[in-house]
């Protein structure tokens, strides 16, 4: 099977085509914002990192906002920053010169003002754009694709629905040889030694454990013990018995495919099939990661309860502008209609209702993604141009 | 007829897709739609909660999503009404050996 993406020079495939103007830090927000927004095909990529980190944390600013440029989505990258902050412009530029595509780096220090920068950012920008424009997309086999996922709003429905459908759509995927991410550190302790059981090698499911015990060892440093809360009282109201039932629920979305390896934060895949990517359970954080790490699209499942009458508003679903997201709703919902047309790409609630199986909604995702990797907008990319500062998984205090 | 999920084929247990009387008969599907069989409620079984399709022993490893998801606390009759007053955690508290 094919789909039809933009070549991009280190041989990856983008299903987008965006030029972006990416801010080191925060204080060149503005600067990349009035960037982008004045040459039409650009995007802007903001963030609130500030200096005051520590190394763990400026190394994962960098990844992600090297990997976020590096995106095969992006056709080429525009950084503006100070010059004085902590990861730097240019290393940040060398980094996505890794890359092979077009990289300008821009910083206030090397401007004579700016003014300065701002002109020469415009011209800069404006040449990228026409380039990019220039391109087709050309068919392309589904190796080539990577895509991450996400389950919010989780409830009973999660689990033999959208997750469900998810988990089969990956072991689909992984069987035309592509890649899938998932990632929530917090969500897998329950079900950590049966993921385990799937790493192909012992150094996999030692680094896969270690990543898990990292994390309750900083949970157990609050004075909490996060296996001793779980299920909630919520959970079991709505019909989960154990940790072990909800973890499941919830590792359902990543198949059952052999774990290929265990990544960082916004850290790239080497090779292709399944990878576990260390980050906690907030949205925006693991989107950010994921599309750092190489995701050219991403798969959203909204579970049931309030998030699902919410309706997604903007930003809700965390947004990072140059990656596309694939929303899918468990909850059966009347009218149907209503939800899918405006909110949501697939609706997954006729698993509940009866109407589909399984294997028929992980058919109308599977065309779903093909379609969204060959151009078709999301809900999300036709609702409106609204955006916010992306959000990284951080673990070190601020200074 | 009220529906039930059976998520994996060595599953013992099924997902109710409705809310559930007790003694109403229950149609149980797979995840590819087909209809495998069905079965009694014991009792009633609220929308997204579980009912056994098989006899469970005391101890016994209770499944579903084709893994073990808690050991019984009790004997359970196929039908039963499965959850918190009869499953505990294989992982909480003391941890057990699971296969």
């Amino acid at each position: 099977m094919e789909f039809l993406g933009y070549e991009r020079p280190d041989g990856s495939v983008g299903v987008r085509n965006h030029v972006a103007v990416i801010s080191s830090g925060r204080c060149a927000n503005e600067m990349a914002t009035v960037i982008a927004d004045a040459v039409p095909g650009a995007t802007p990529i903001i963030h609130t990192h500030p200096c005051v980190r520590l190394k763990d944390d400026n190394d994962r600013a960098l990844r992600v906002l090297a990997g976020l440029g590096s995106n095969p989505n992006v056709a080429a990258a525009l950084v503006v920053g100070i010059g004085c902050e902590n990861p730097s412009p240019g290393k940040i530029g060398e980094e996505i010169a890794k890359s092979k595509k077009r990289v300008e780096v821009l910083t206030i220090m090397e401007s004579s003002g700016f003014q300065d920068l701002m002109d020469r950012g415009l011209a800069i920008t404006r040449s990228m754009v026409a380039e990019a424009s220039q391109l087709q997309r050309k068919p392309f086999p589904l190796s080539y694709l990577t895509i991450g996922v996400k389950c919010g709003g989780s409830s009973a429905v999660s689990g033999i629905a959208g997750n469900s459908v998810t988990g089969r759509v990956f072991d689909r995927l992984i069987a035309e040889g592509g890649t899938a991410i998932f990632s929530e550190t917090t969500e897998v302790i329950g079900a950590d030694h049966l993921l385990a059981k799937r790493a192909i090698n012992e150094e996999v499911a030692r680094r896969f454990r270690e990543a898990v015990d990292r994390m309750e060892a900083r949970i157990k440093a609050t004075g909490e013990d996060i296996r001793g809360s779980q299920p909630t009282r919520g959970n079991i109201a709505e019909g989960l018995t154990t940790i072990e039932e909800k973890s499941l629920g919830a590792l359902a979305k990543t198949g059952t495919s052999p774990l290929q390896g265990v990544l960082e934060y916004a850290e790239k895949p080497k090779g292709k099939g399944l990878f576990f990517m260390d980050g906690s359970a907030m949205t925006s954080e693991l989107v950010s990661g994921e599309a750092a790490a190489g995701a050219q699209i991403h798969i959203y499942n909204v579970g049931g309860g309030i998030s699902s009458s919410f309706r997604c508003p903007p930003g809700w679903l965390g947004e990072i502008p140059i990656l596309p997201q694939i929303a899918v709703v468990s909850k059966p919902s009347k009218p149907r209609d209503h939800l899918e047309s405006e909110f949501f790409d697939i609706y997954a609630g006729t698993i509940i209702e009866g109407t589909q199986s399984i294997e028929q909604v992980a058919d109308r995702l599977f065309e779903e993604i093909i379609a969204v990797a060959s151009g078709k907008l999301t809900k999300r990319e036709m609702r409106s141009g609204y955006r916010e500062p992306i959000v990284m998984y951080t673990t070190g205090p601020i200074l | 007829m009220k529906r039930a999920l059976v998520i994996n084929p060595k599953d013992n247990t099924a997902t109710a897709l409705n809310d559930i009387e007790a003694g109403e008969m229950v149609s149980l599907a797979s995840s590819s739609g087909r209809i495998i069989g069905e079965v009694k409620a014991q009792q009633a079984v609220p929308f997204g909660h579980k009912l056994a399709v098989a006899d469970i022993g005391r101890g016994d490893k209770v499944l579903k999503y084709g893994e073990v998801i808690g050991l019984a606390t009790q004997a359970i009759n196929k039908g039963d009404y499965i959850h918190v007053h009869n499953v505990e955690s294989a992982l909480l508290p003391p941890p057990k050996e699971v296969g």
